[in-house]
């Protein structure tokens, strides 16, 4: 009598003692679902690269807005380099979701390598651009060193978004092509307008697809880190 | 790519048209045509946009609803038509989500009776205003200890459309402040979030806040929220207390001079008692009896005097005569010429000072020379009585002496023989004790012995001649060097002394299982009373093993060829008897020629007597 009593007073004490680890590992879980053991790196965490990455975004959103300003300001005002409706980005042909409902379909692992496929794809761009503006013709500083400073910046965002990759989804191989950009006779050519018809629209796009990046990577952190709930 | 030739007509158009128009699009300017143009396309949220256009001047002479608008998107090759005229109020057109897609260039046109009035491209993205947030209150935070001053937090929800939770969009706040009677409105930094503590904010002001919000990273902000006014109710009706504060801080300095005043008046005043009253004195330290001048002066005997009354003070005079008492002549190193104060001890008349050093028992003085350390513990009393200090047995020794000197009278009657004794005549008899270390006695003696026995058999030297030996020094080896002739005193009256004296001392010595020879017991028997004293003598003789040292005995060897020497040489004359062999360290064997030898069995025996047979020779 006495002895089933004490066992079955241990057996509910060691079941609830069960049952809050069970909750509390769950909510470790929950709060950062996405750190798998084994899965390599996992010394920073998950919200911390979140948090990271989207302070690099909006830095180079930024950066890419004043940059555009600038230039408009300078080179395009009276000119009518209305180029964009004309021209097309080079990352356009990537199947990047273009409104709220899009998004909020799109799986993370889509976005993330679309994040990915963008970044990679305006390495080179970017590299050109600061040549080029290095060689124009009484190029502002203002311009000049932001453009230096997208491209580090990108970098930066590349290798952050490939370790969140690593954490969300590990083992998932991301092989996606990215676009391959071909402007750059556009911005060598002689033709002095042409030049800055091209320049135009090169950091046009740079400022529209950092703005991409900016939202998709908002939407991923609120998405994985706050659970929809920022 | 753009897709097919049409689509290109179709942009160059667009193009010649933004080219032809792009000065005077968005100057601002008005129309003198009167025609309708856009004046703001806007997205809220990012999801919609609605543009807006006036009417023309001439809204009356033209027909209404002449006035179209048409856009066209990027991957949309055609125009089309505005879908919402309605929804955004009049002259607007109002795209709803299904229509808004974001990063993807817009082109509009208006047109007016089919011509185009006005054009404009532009991303969604870029267009985002959002609107006014809502729910703008304030919660009071605390008060001020004062109830002058309060802090608030203030706190409003963003705008409902914007998909915040979502992170589609992210908004920046922008709050705005100011007192009401003013007219300038204070603005905070931009925030993140949607609260704001405000501090330090005056109970008796009224204040109006408002905010707004942009899209981060956008420039236009949206427009403002409903303007919050921050009233306190008033607390306590004593808000009035700023005009008139009691003037405490006088109160209290008037006071503080007050009672200064006062306690100077009190302090030099000649007022005793009252001064007593405020001010008592600080009673000092204070024992019954004594005068704190004492302590000041320093006189310590007094003040010990005084506190030596008191049943609880204990305390230890050490005056320094105490100390002699307690020192201790460390006479254990026989190096230390210490044996020369013995020796005077020895053989001074100065009986109360052996004496009162005898009855010092717990000291070592005078006789730590005579012993080693260890044997003081065998035998204390024995040592005392019979060996121990030389001068204990001083008195019990003079008498001895006078006995040996009667012995010597008889023994020279008997001692004609002595000449021819091969042994060498021991000067006397070393009686050793057991853990001593024997003299050595050898042959040297015997010439000596000879010598000095030839001297003693004459009684009219007798007085001359010393019959036991004295300590005259102690050689820097050990040795005892015995003198004679110090000390005539001894005369035949001393013979007469009785051996009472040394009963004790035999008694006891017996019982030390000393060595000796029958010679000895001869003695004791024949001459009951000298041998007591000789047996006294003998240990005061031999008090320590250095008495008879090689050295003496060697020496007055030496000086055996000489007979001339041998008097005046340091040996000691003993007549009694004889050194026959010396048989151990710790035995001699006596030559018996000095005593005629009742038994037999005895001279056999000679050397080792064992108690037993001791007791049967004595009678």
């Amino acid at each position: 009598g006495a002895l089933r009593g004490a066992i079955q007073k241990s057996g509910s004490r060691l079941l609830l003692l069960l049952v809050v680890s069970n909750l509390l590992l769950c909510q470790g879980v929950v709060s950062t679902p996405v750190c798998p053991n084994g899965a390599g790196n996992c010394q920073v965490s998950l919200r911390d690269l979140f948090d990271r990455a989207v302070m690099v975004s909006h830095y180079i959103h930024n950066l890419s807005s004043e940059m555009f300003n600038e230039f408009d300001k300078r080179y395009a005002q009276g000119k009518g380099f209305i180029t964009m409706a004309l021209n097309s980005c080079h990352t356009s042909s990537l199947p990047t979701p273009e409104d709220k409902e899009q998004a909020q379909q799109t799986h993370h692992e889509v976005l993330m390598s679309l994040i990915l496929g963008l970044l990679r794809s305006w390495n080179d761009p970017l590299y050109h651009l600061v040549t080029e503006v290095r060689g124009m013709k009484g190029a502002p500083d203002a311009i000049l060193s932001r453009a230096i400073e997208i491209e580090e910046e990108n970098k930066r965002l590349l290798e952050g978004m490939e370790m969140i990759f690593g954490q969300v989804l590990p083992g998932a191989k991301e092989t996606e092509p990215y676009p391959v950009w071909s402007g750059l006779p556009s911005l060598q050519t002689n033709d002095e307008d042409a030049r800055y018809s091209a320049f135009y629209n090169l950091l046009h796009c740079l400022r529209r697809d950092s703005s991409k990046i900016d939202t998709y990577l908002k939407l991923l952190n609120c998405r994985i880190i706050y659970n929809n709930n920022c | 790519m753009i897709a097919g030739p049409t689509g290109m007509d179709l942009w160059q158009l667009l193009l010649t048209l933004a080219v032809a128009g792009s000065s005077d699009a968005f100057s601002g300017s008005e129309d003198s045509s009167g025609n309708p143009k856009f004046t703001k396309c806007r997205s809220p949220e990012l999801e919609t946009f609605s543009c807006h256009w006036t009417d023309g001047a001439n809204h009356s002479l033209q027909s209404p609803g002449s006035v179209q608008m048409f856009y066209i998107r990027r991957d949309i090759q055609e125009w089309k038509e505005c879908p919402d005229y309605v929804s955004a109020g009049e002259n607007s057109c109002y795209f709803n989500s299904s229509y808004t897609s974001v990063w993807t260039p817009y082109c509009i046109k208006l047109t007016s009776n089919g011509g185009i009035v006005d054009h404009k491209c532009f991303s969604v993205e870029d267009i985002v205003q959002p609107d006014p947030p809502v729910g703008l209150n304030w919660t009071l935070l605390n008060i001020s200890l004062t109830e002058i001053h309060a802090d608030i937090l203030v706190k409003w929800e963003p705008p409902p459309n914007t998909d915040v939770k979502m992170g589609w969009i992210i908004l920046e706040y922008e709050l705005h402040y100011k007192e009401l009677n003013e007219t300038q409105w204070k603005m905070m930094d931009p925030l993140l979030v949607t609260s704001v503590p405000m501090y330090s904010l005056r109970l008796d002001k009224e204040y109006e806040v408002r905010v707004r919000t942009r899209q981060r990273n956008t420039e236009k902000y949206g427009k403002f929220s409903e303007v919050l006014l921050i009233t306190f109710p008033q607390m306590t009706p004593s808000a009035c207390e700023e005009d008139f504060q009691f003037p405490w801080f006088l109160i209290i300095i008037f006071g503080i001079l007050g009672l200064a005043v006062t306690l100077f008046l009190l302090i030099f005043s000649k007022q005793q008692r009252i001064k007593m009253l405020i001010l008592p004195p600080v009673p000092v330290p204070k024992i019954k009896g004594i005068d704190p001048d004492l302590l000041k002066e320093g006189k310590l005997e007094e003040v010990n005097t005084i506190l030596a009354i008191h049943d609880n003070y204990k305390h230890e005079f050490y005056n320094d005569d105490s100390w002699v008492e307690f020192i201790e002549l460390d006479i254990d190193d026989p190096d230390e010429k210490t044996e020369g104060s013995d020796t005077d001890r020895l053989l001074s008349n100065d009986h109360e000072k052996s004496l009162s050093i005898f009855g010092a028992k717990d000291d070592d003085s005078g006789r730590t020379s005579c012993y080693e350390p260890d044997i003081l513990e065998t035998d204390f009393h024995v040592s005392d009585m019979c060996d121990g200090t030389s001068e204990a047995a001083q008195p019990q020794r003079l008498k001895g002496e006078a006995d040996i000197l009667c012995l010597d009278q008889k023994n020279q009657n008997n001692s004609p023989s002595n000449d021819a004794a091969p042994a060498s005549q021991q000067p006397s008899v070393i009686l050793v004790e057991e853990n001593k270390p024997r003299p050595l006695l050898i042959g040297g003696t015997e010439s000596t012995h000879q010598a000095v026995h030839t001297q003693l058999s004459n009684p009219s030297s007798l007085a001359n001649i010393d019959f036991y030996a004295q300590v005259s020094d102690i050689t820097p080896a050990g040795n005892v060097v015995l003198s004679p002739g110090q000390k005539n005193k001894t005369g035949n009256p001393q013979c007469d002394m009785h051996p009472e004296v040394v009963t004790p001392c035999q008694a006891n010595f017996i019982m030390d299982n000393a060595y000796f020879c029958e010679v000895d017991a001869k003695k004791y028997i024949s001459l009951a009373p000298h041998v007591e004293a000789e047996s006294h003598v003998e240990p005061s003789f031999n008090q320590e093993d250095i008495y008879i040292t090689t050295e003496s005995l060697t020496t007055t060897a030496g000086r055996s060829g000489t007979a001339e020497h041998v008097p005046s040489s340091e040996i000691p004359v003993p007549d009694y008897t004889s050194i026959h062999i010396v048989q151990s360290p710790q035995g001699l064997v006596l030559n018996a020629t000095a005593l005629p030898l009742p038994d037999k069995e005895f001279l056999s025996s000679c050397g080792y007597v064992s108690t037993d047979q001791l007791n049967k020779i004595m009678p």
